[in-house]
C-alpha cells in the first residue's frame, strides 16, 4: 500500500510541476510584473529581457516534463530541480537586498514581500522535482491515466500549496472584489445594453432620430449618452444617464433638452437606486382601517387640520413624500 | 480647443439637467488678477505685456517678486519672454509677482545623455529635452537620485531655445521605475471629497502666449479621465488616489488648502503623467499623497499657487448625485 502511494506521489509531481511552471510563465508575461523577484538584482535595462528569458525557460521545462522520457526527460527533471533550488537562493538574496520586494513567482500577483511561505514553497517544489528523477512515464501519460490515489494526493498537495501561496489572497481580491462604481472602468456597451432594456428608452424611441449616440461621457457612477431627436418639429437633445453597476433594474434617467433654447422640456425616470426596505405591506381591510383611524383621531377631519396630512402617511408619488417629489414626468 | 470647450459646456449642462446643479456646477471665471502674455518691454519701474486684449502695463511695488529660474531683477526680463503676472489685490495696475519663461518637465525619463534628459510627458504630447545646468544639478539630483530611463522626473525650470533648463525639483522621485509602481488597493466606499495635491501644466508649451488661446484656457487636466468619452487616447494609469472617473467637460470644485481659495474648474484634458505620480507636496503641512489634477498655469496662479513651487495641497469635491 505504502509503496503504491509513494509511487503515485512521485508520478503526480510531473503534471503538477508542469502546470505550475506554465502558470508562472503566463503570469510573468502579463504587463506590470516587473520589479519583483530576480529582476530586483539586475539593472533597469536588463529587467525585461531577464523576465522574458525566465518565461521561456519555464515554458520549455514545462513542455519537457509533459512530453519527454528517457535521458532527455531526466535532463529536464534535473534542470527543474536546479531551477527551483536556484530560485530559493535568489529569493533569499532578493529578500536581503530589498525586504519589500515580492517574489515575482506569479508575476504581478506576487507583490507581497518574500516571506517564509514563499521560500518553503520553492524548497518543497525543488524536493518534488527531485522526486521525479528516474521515473519511467512522462507527465502527459500520468495526467491521461488518473487514479483515485492520484486524486487524493493531488487534493492534499493543492491544499498544502494553497497554504504556502500568498498570491491566492491577491487573486481572490482581484476577481471577487470591485471598486466603488465611481472608480470602476465600465464598457460603454454594457451601459448601452442596460439603456436599451429600460422603459425610458422605449418611451423616447419615437423622438430619437438615430440609434447611435452622438456623444458619450462619464460622471462618476453615471454614464451619459446624448442622441439627436425631433419633437413637434423642433430639434431636441435626448440625454440618458445610465448608472454603472447596481442592480439590473436600476432606473435610467432621461431628459429632453431643446437644442435652440437649452430648456429642459421633460425628464424621465425614477431616480432611486435603493432597494425597498421590505416587501410592500398589504392594506388593512376598510373596516379595520376605519377603526384604526377612529382610535388615532383621524376619522373626522377637523377644520384646522384639513389641509395637513400626518407625516409619513402620504403614499408614493403624493405631495409630502420626499421620494415621490423627485419623480417627474 | 474651442471645440472641446463647447462640447464640454454642453456636457456640463446636460449633466446638471439630470443629476442636479450640484453635480456639475458652473465653472468660475479666472480671476482678473491673473494675466498671461509676452513681454514687450521691462524697465525698473514698469512691465509692458502683449496680451490678447492688447498691450497692458503693470507697475511694481516694493514687494513685487520676479522669477526667471530664480529670483531676478525686473530689468533681467527680456522682450519676447512668456510671462504670467499676478496683480495685487488693489487692482490690475500693480504686479505682485511675475513669472517669466516658466516651464515644467513632468513625466518619465526615456533617454539620458550627460546633462541632457529626454522626458515623455505622456498622452501623446511632444517629448521635452531637459538640461540640468551645473548650478542646479545638485539640488535636482538630491530629489531625483536616479536619472535613468524608466524613472519619473518632475522639475520646474525656464524655457531656453526650446529646451527646459531645470531650476528646481517639483517633487521627490519614487524609488521604483514607473513599470513597478504598486497598484492602488480596491476602494469599495468612495467619498465625494478627496484630498491630494494640485499641480500645473502649460497647454501652450510657452509659445506665443499672447495669441494662443490654449495659453489662456482656464481648467484642469484630470488624471482619472474616462477612456471612452475622450478624443484621442488618454494613456493614463490608475492613479493612487480614489478619483472618480470623469470626462472632459466635468467640473471640479477645488480648494487650495494653503490659502483657502476656492474655484470651480472645468476638466479640459488628460493628465497622464499625474496618474503616474503618488507624491506629497511640502507647501503647507502634510497632506494626502497623490495628484488630483494639473491646473493650467492661469488657473493655478488664480487659485493662489506659486508656479516655482509646482504644487499646492488641495481638496476636490465631485458631487455624484445618487438617488
Amino acid at each position: 500500500m505504502f509503496p503504491e502511494i509513494f509511487a503515485a506521489v512521485r508520478e503526480l509531481q510531473l503534471p503538477l510541476l508542469a502546470a505550475l511552471l506554465l502558470m508562472g510563465a503566463v503570469a510573468k508575461a502579463a504587463p506590470r510584473s516587473q520589479g519583483t523577484g530576480v529582476t530586483v538584482l539586475v539593472p533597469q535595462g536588463w529587467r525585461r529581457p531577464v523576465t522574458v528569458l525566465t518565461c521561456l525557460l519555464e515554458v520549455v521545462l514545462a513542455v519537457a516534463l509533459l512530453t519527454l522520457t528517457g535521458p532527455l526527460g531526466e535532463v529536464a527533471r534535473v534542470l527543474t530541480v536546479s531551477l527551483f533550488a536556484v530560485s530559493v537562493v535568489v529569493l533569499s538574496v532578493v529578500r536581503r537586498r530589498d525586504p519589500e520586494a515580492g517574489c515575482g513567482c506569479f508575476g504581478g500577483l506576487s507583490r507581497e514581500p518574500i516571506g517564509w511561505r514563499t521560500l518553503t514553497r520553492a524548497s518543497l517544489l525543488a524536493v518534488a522535482a527531485a522526486a521525479t528523477v528516474g521515473l519511467a512515464p512522462n507527465g502527459w501519460d500520468v495526467a491521461a491515466t488518473p487514479t483515485l490515489t492520484h486524486g487524493v494526493v493531488l487534493g492534499v498537495e493543492l491544499l498544502l500549496l494553497a497554504a504556502l501561496s500568498p498570491e491566492l489572497r491577491e487573486a481572490l481580491g482581484r476577481t471577487i472584489g470591485a471598486d466603488s462604481c465611481a472608480l470602476r472602468e465600465h464598457s460603454p456597451r454594457r451601459s448601452l445594453r442596460r439603456l436599451r432594456r429600460s422603459d425610458v428608452w422605449r418611451t423616447n424611441a419615437k423622438v430619437m432620430l438615430s440609434a447611435e449616440p452622438e456623444d458619450t461621457w462619464r460622471h462618476g457612477c453615471w454614464r451619459f449618452l446624448r442622441y439627436d431627436g425631433m419633437r413637434h418639429g423642433q430639434r431636441v437633445d435626448v440625454v440618458y444617464a445610465v448608472r454603472v453597476g447596481g442592480p439590473r433594474r436600476t432606473g435610467v434617467r432621461a431628459a429632453l433638452v431643446d437644442r435652440q433654447s437649452g430648456a429642459v422640456i421633460a425628464t424621465f425616470g425614477a431616480v432611486t437606486t435603493l432597494d425597498l426596505q421590505g416587501p410592500p405591506r398589504r392594506l388593512p381591510r376598510p373596516r379595520q382601517a376605519a377603526k384604526r383611524d377612529e382610535v388615532e383621531g383621524r376619522g373626522v377631519a377637523r377644520p384646522d387640520t384639513l389641509a395637513k396630512e400626518p407625516p409619513g402617511e402620504a403614499g408614493r408619488g403624493m405631495p409630502g413624500d420626499p421620494e415621490g417629489e423627485r419623480i417627474q414626468v | 480647443m474651442s471645440v472641446i470647450m463647447d462640447s464640454g459646456r454642453d456636457r456640463r449642462r446636460f449633466t446638471a439637467a439630470l443629476l442636479g446643479s450640484t453635480a456639475a456646477p458652473e465653472p468660475t471665471p479666472v480671476h482678473h488678477r491673473v494675466v498671461r502674455g509676452v513681454v514687450v518691454d521691462a524697465t525698473s519701474y514698469m512691465l509692458c505685456l502683449a496680451t490678447p486684449n492688447g498691450e497692458e502695463r503693470f507697475l511694481y511695488e516694493r514687494v513685487t517678486g520676479f522669477w526667471r529660474g530664480g529670483e531676478v531683477l525686473p530689468s533681467e526680463l527680456r522682450p519676447g519672454d512668456d510671462a504670467v503676472v499676478l496683480c495685487s489685490r488693489d487692482g490690475r495696475l500693480v504686479a505682485e509677482r511675475v513669472w517669466a519663461q516658466t516651464a515644467r518637465a513632468s513625466g518619465v525619463i526615456v533617454d539620458s545623455e550627460g546633462d541632457n534628459l529626454e522626458i515623455d510627458p505622456g498622452h501623446g504630447r511632444p517629448r521635452l529635452t531637459v538640461v540640468l545646468p551645473y548650478r542646479t544639478s545638485g539640488r535636482v539630483s538630491v530629489r531625483h537620485p536616479r536619472l535613468e530611463p524608466g524613472y519619473l522626473f518632475d522639475v520646474v525650470g525656464v524655457w531656453r531655445d526650446g529646451e527646459v533648463w531645470a531650476a528646481r525639483p517639483a517633487t521627490t522621485q519614487p524609488p521604483h521605475p514607473l513599470d513597478s509602481a504598486p497598484r492602488r488597493p480596491l476602494t469599495r466606499e468612495h467619498s465625494n471629497t478627496i484630498e491630494g495635491i494640485a499641480t500645473w501644466y502649460d497647454p501652450a508649451w510657452g509659445r506665443s502666449a499672447h495669441l494662443d488661446p490654449r495659453a489662456h484656457a482656464a481648467g484642469a487636466a484630470y488624471p482619472s479621465l474616462d477612456r471612452s468619452g475622450h478624443e484621442g487616447r488618454c494613456d493614463r494609469r490608475t492613479p493612487c488616489l480614489p478619483l472618480p472617473l470623469l470626462s472632459t467637460g466635468a467640473t471640479l470644485s477645488m480648494r487650495n488648502d494653503c490659502t483657502r481659495e476656492t474655484a470651480v474648474v472645468p476638466v479640459i484634458d488628460c493628465a497622464a503623467a499625474d496618474s503616474w505620480f503618488c507624491d506629497l507636496c511640502p507647501s503647507c503641512g502634510t497632506h494626502a499623497a497623490g495628484r488630483i489634477a494639473s491646473l493650467t498655469m492661469i488657473s493655478f496662479v488664480a487659485l493662489g499657487g506659486r508656479l516655482e513651487a509646482g504644487c499646492f495641497n488641495a481638496t476636490v469635491t465631485v458631487a455624484n448625485q445618487e438617488g
